[in-house]
C-alpha cells in the first residue's frame, strides 16, 4: 500500500513539478545567474554571457532613477498601504454592521476591481485630474476656491495623484476581505458586549480588531504582493518614458530589458530613429529584486 | 529522499540551462543572393509562401493598408506573404522567435532597432536593391527611393552594408496649425529665436497659446533647443559624459523662463500626460508642437477634418549652434532572415510596398510619407517634404536626451518646474547639473 501511494503520489505531483520547475524556478535561477553577467539580449546564449561580477549590482544602485523606484515603491507600500487598509477596514466594519443597502454598497465599492487598470486609469487622468475640466478642479473652482486648483499630474503632485487613483481601486478588495473576517466572528460576542454596557468603539476595539489579526496578516500580504508588481499605474501616469516621480522597479525594468521606451500598453504609435539602447542584466537584476521583495511575503 | 529529489532536481535545472542557452546557436549559413546588376524576374508566377513578422497592428492604417497590399501582391505574383500581425510587442517577441529557428522571412520596425539590436539576423541587401524591378522603370531600387535614407539604413547596417529597406520616414520639427498663424497675421515662418518670440507674441494677441508640450516630447524639445545653442556634437557629448553641465543649459532655462513669464507656453504643459499635449493642437487652442510627421495621423480623429497643417524646421537659436538645416528623421524598415529560402521573393514584396501604387497608397492612408523619388506626399506634409529634402545634418532621436533614462527623467521633471514658474534658470540649470 505504501509503496502504491508513492507512485500515485510521484504520477499526479510529476506534471505540476514539473511545470513549476520549468515555468518558474528555471527562469528565476537563470535570472539569478544573469544578474552576474554581461548580457545582451534576455535570449542570448549561455555561451555569449561575460561575467561581471557585482558589476551590475553597484551600477544599478548608483543610478538615481532606480534609486527614485525604490523610494516610490516604498511610499507605495506604506502609505498606500495604511491608507488602504483604514479606509477598506472603515467601510468594512460600517457595512457589517447591518447598514440598509449592504449588498449594493459592497458592489459598488468593488466595482473599481472589475474595470481594467488601463480604463481607470485614463478615467482618473482625463475625467478626475484634468486642470481644464477634471473632477476636482471644476469642483473646487465651482465652490469658489479658484487658488487652490492645481497641476494635479505635474511632477510635484503627479505620485500622489497616482497613488490615490491605485488606492481608490485597491480599497474594495481588501474591504472584501476584512468584511469575511468580521462576518466571521460570532455575534454572540457583540450581544455580549452590549449587554455588558459597551458602545461601539469599545466592541470595535475590544473584540472586532483582535479578532481580525489573522485577516489583517493575510491583507498585508496580499497588498505587498500586488505593490511589488505595481507597473501598470506606473506606465499610465508616464505612458511613453519614466519619470522620477511615477518610476517603480518594475516599469524600471521593463524600460531597461524591453528596450527605450516601448511601453506597449498605452504607447500605441510608432517612434522613428530613437535610441535603443538595452540593458537586460540590470533588467534581470532588478528582477531579483522584485522577486526577493516578494519572499517575506 | 530529499538529496536525491535534489540532484534530480539539479539535474533538471542543468540541461533546462543548456538547451536554453544553445537553442539559438545552430543555425545554417544563408543562401547568398543572386549577382547583381540584372533585372529581377517577376513575370512567372510563383507559389512560395513567405512569413513577415510585422510591426503593425491589423487595425490600423498601416495594417490596413498592408492587408491589401499583400492580397494585391498575390494576385500579381502568385507568392503569398503571411503576415504574422505583432504590433510593437513584436520588440519582444521576434528575437526569441529567430534565435528559436521559427521560419520568418521578412521583419519590419524603426530602422534603428532592425539595424542596432537585430542586426546579426539581417541579410545583406546590397545586391538585391541594384536590381530593378516592375515597378522601378528599369532602374535599381535604391535609384528610385529616397536616397537619404537609404544612406540612412546603409550607415546603420552592420558593416556599414544595406542590410534594410526603409518605409514610412518620418522627420521631426514644428508642426503647426496654419489658420492660427494666419489669424495672428504671421506671413513667414521663423527662422531664428527673435523671429519666434515674435511669433509667439501675435499668437498669444490673437487669444491663442502658441506652443506646448507633454511629458513624452520635452527631453526632445530639450535636446533640439540645446543642439541649436551649442550643436549637435557638443549636445551629445554632455549625455555621453552623464552631465548636462554646459554654460548654454543656462541660457535654455532663460529663454524658456522667458516663454513662461510672456504666457508662451500652455499653462497645462507641466501637467500634460501624453497625449494630452497633442489633443491640445487637436482642439485648435495652441499653435506649434515640436513632434514628427506622424502627428497628424495620431490625431485626426480629435482634428477636425479640413485642420490646416503646416510645418517648419527647429529655428536657430544661438551663434554656436545648428541652425534649420540639422534634424532628426528615420524611418521604418523592412529587414530579411539571413537564414530565409527566400530571399528574392522577400525582397520583391518590399519593393511592392516602397515604390509605385501601394507606397503611394499607404502613405495615403497613414498620412505618412512615400518612398519613392516620385510619389506625391500627403498635403498635410507639403511643408515637411522641403524641411527633409533641405535636412544636412542628421540628430538622433531626441538628440540623445532619451538614451539615458536618467537624463531623460531629470530632463521632465525640471522642465515642467520651469514651465510652471516653480524654478527659475539658475535652478534648472543647478538642477540639471546634479
Amino acid at each position: 500500500m505504501k509503496t502504491k501511494n508513492k507512485a500515485m503520489i510521484v504520477i499526479f505531483l510529476a506534471p505540476a513539478v514539473f511545470l513549476y520547475t520549468m515555468v518558474f524556478l528555471y527562469p528565476t535561477i537563470r535570472t539569478v545567474i544573469m544578474s552576474f553577467f554581461k548580457v545582451e539580449g534576455v535570449t542570448d546564449a549561455v555561451s555569449t554571457w561575460k561575467f561581471n561580477g557585482m558589476g551590475n549590482f553597484k551600477t544599478l544602485f548608483n543610478t538615481p532613477l532606480f534609486v527614485s523606484a525604490l523610494q516610490n515603491i516604498g511610499l507605495i507600500w506604506l502609505v498606500g498601504g495604511i491608507g488602504v487598509m483604514l479606509v477598506s477596514l472603515l467601510f468594512g466594519v460600517i457595512l457589517t454592521s447591518g447598514v440598509h443597502g449592504k449588498s449594493f454598497f459592497r458592489s459598488v465599492i468593488y466595482l473599481p476591481n472589475v474595470i481594467s487598470a488601463v480604463a481607470m486609469g485614463t478615467m482618473w487622468i482625463n475625467y478626475v485630474y484634468n486642470p481644464d475640466f477634471g473632477l476636482i478642479n471644476s469642483t473646487l473652482k465651482g465652490l469658489g476656491f479658484k487658488n487652490a486648483a492645481a497641476q494635479w499630474t505635474g511632477p510635484e503632485l503627479v505620485f500622489w495623484s497616482m497613488l490615490i487613483a491605485y488606492c481608490f481601486g485597491m480599497v474594495g478588495y481588501h474591504m472584501l476581505i476584512w468584511m469575511s473576517g468580521i462576518e466571521r466572528i460570532p455575534t454572540d460576542f457583540y450581544e455580549a458586549a452590549t449587554i455588558e454596557g459597551a458602545n461601539v468603539f469599545q466592541r470595535f476595539s475590544k473584540i472586532t480588531l483582535p479578532l481580525l489579526k489573522g485577516v489583517c496578516r493575510t491583507n498585508i500580504v496580499l497588498w505587498t504582493v500586488s505593490t511589488m508588481a505595481f507597473f501598470v499605474w506606473s506606465q499610465l501616469f508616464s505612458p511613453v518614458n519614466l519619470s522620477a516621480s511615477t518610476v517603480t522597479p518594475m516599469s524600471y525594468m521593463y524600460e531597461l530589458v524591453f528596450g527605450a521606451s516601448s511601453s506597449a500598453i498605452t504607447d500605441a504609435r510608432f517612434r522613428c530613429g530613437r535610441g535603443n539602447r538595452r540593458d537586460p542584466d540590470h533588467g534581470g537584476h532588478c528582477g531579483v529584486y522584485v522577486y526577493a521583495a516578494h519572499c517575506p511575503a | 529522499m530529499k538529496k536525491k529529489l535534489f540532484s534530480l532536481m539539479a539535474i533538471v535545472l542543468t540541461c533546462a540551462m543548456v538547451l536554453g542557452g544553445c537553442g539559438g546557436a545552430a543555425q545554417s549559413a544563408a543562401p547568398a543572393p543572386a549577382a547583381s546588376g540584372a533585372a529581377s524576374k517577376s513575370d512567372a508566377k510563383s507559389d512560395v509562401t513567405i512569413t513577415y513578422y510585422s510591426m503593425w497592428n491589423e487595425t490600423e492604417p498601416q495594417g490596413q493598408t498592408i492587408a491589401q497590399a499583400v492580397d494585391a501582391f498575390k494576385e500579381k505574383t502568385g507568392i503569398t506573404v503571411d503576415v504574422n500581425w505583432q504590433g510593437r510587442d513584436i520588440r519582444k517577441t521576434l528575437q526569441p522567435a529567430l534565435d528559436a529557428g521559427q521560419d520568418i522571412d521578412l521583419f519590419d520596425e524603426d530602422v534603428e532597432r532592425v539595424n542596432g539590436t537585430w542586426g546579426k539576423y539581417l541579410l545583406n541587401v546590397e545586391d538585391l536593391a541594384a536590381k530593378s524591378y516592375d515597378t522601378t522603370n528599369g532602374k535599381p531600387l535604391t535609384d528610385v527611393i529616397n536616397k537619404k535614407l537609404v544612406d540612412l539604413a546603409r550607415s546603420l547596417g552592420p558593416d556599414g552594408k544595406l542590410s534594410t529597406i526603409p518605409y514610412q520616414p518620418s522627420t521631426f520639427l514644428v508642426m503647426y496649425n496654419k489658420d492660427i498663424f494666419k489669424t495672428a497675421g504671421i506671413t513667414a515662418v521663423p527662422k531664428t529665436w527673435e523671429e519666434w518670440l515674435a511669433a509667439c507674441a501675435k499668437i498669444k494677441a490673437a487669444g491663442k497659446t502658441p506652443i506646448t508640450v507633454d511629458d513624452a516630447y520635452m527631453a526632445s524639445l530639450f535636446g533640439y533647443h540645446m543642439a541649436r545653442l551649442i550643436g549637435k556634437d557638443k549636445t551629445l557629448a554632455m549625455v555621453t559624459n552623464k552631465k548636462i553641465d554646459d554654460p548654454a543649459v543656462l541660457t535654455f532655462g532663460e529663454q524658456w523662463k522667458e516663454m513662461y513669464d510672456k504666457g508662451y507656453i500652455s499653462k497645462n504643459a507641466a501637467g500634460n500626460i501624453y497625449p494630452a499635449g497633442q489633443q491640445e493642437v487637436a482642439s485648435g487652442n495652441v499653435a506649434m508642437y515640436l513632434n514628427g510627421t506622424w502627428l497628424p495621423n495620431e490625431i485626426k480623429n480629435s482634428a477636425p477634418a479640413d485642420f490646416n497643417w503646416g510645418s517648419f524646421a527647429y529655428p536657430a537659436v544661438g551663434k554656436g549652434g545648428d541652425g534649420p538645416e540639422a534634424n532628426q528623421y528615420g524611418a521604418q524598415c523592412f529587414g530579411i532572415n539571413k537564414n530565409t529560402k527566400h530571399a528574392e521573393e522577400a525582397f520583391k514584396f518590399i519593393v511592392f510596398m516602397t515604390t509605385g501604387e501601394w507606397d503611394n497608397k499607404l502613405a495615403a492612408d497613414s498620412i505618412g510619407v512615400p518612398m519613392a523619388n516620385d510619389a506625391t506626399w500627403p498635403k498635410q506634409l507639403t511643408d515637411a517634404k522641403a524641411v527633409l529634402d533641405a535636412t544636412t545634418t542628421r540628430y538622433p532621436w531626441a538628440v540623445g536626451m532619451e538614451n539615458e533614462a536618467d537624463i531623460n527623467a531629470k530632463i521632465k521633471t525640471n522642465f515642467a518646474l520651469l514651465v510652471s514658474g516653480k524654478l527659475d534658470a539658475k535652478g534648472f540649470a543647478d538642477a540639471m547639473k546634479k
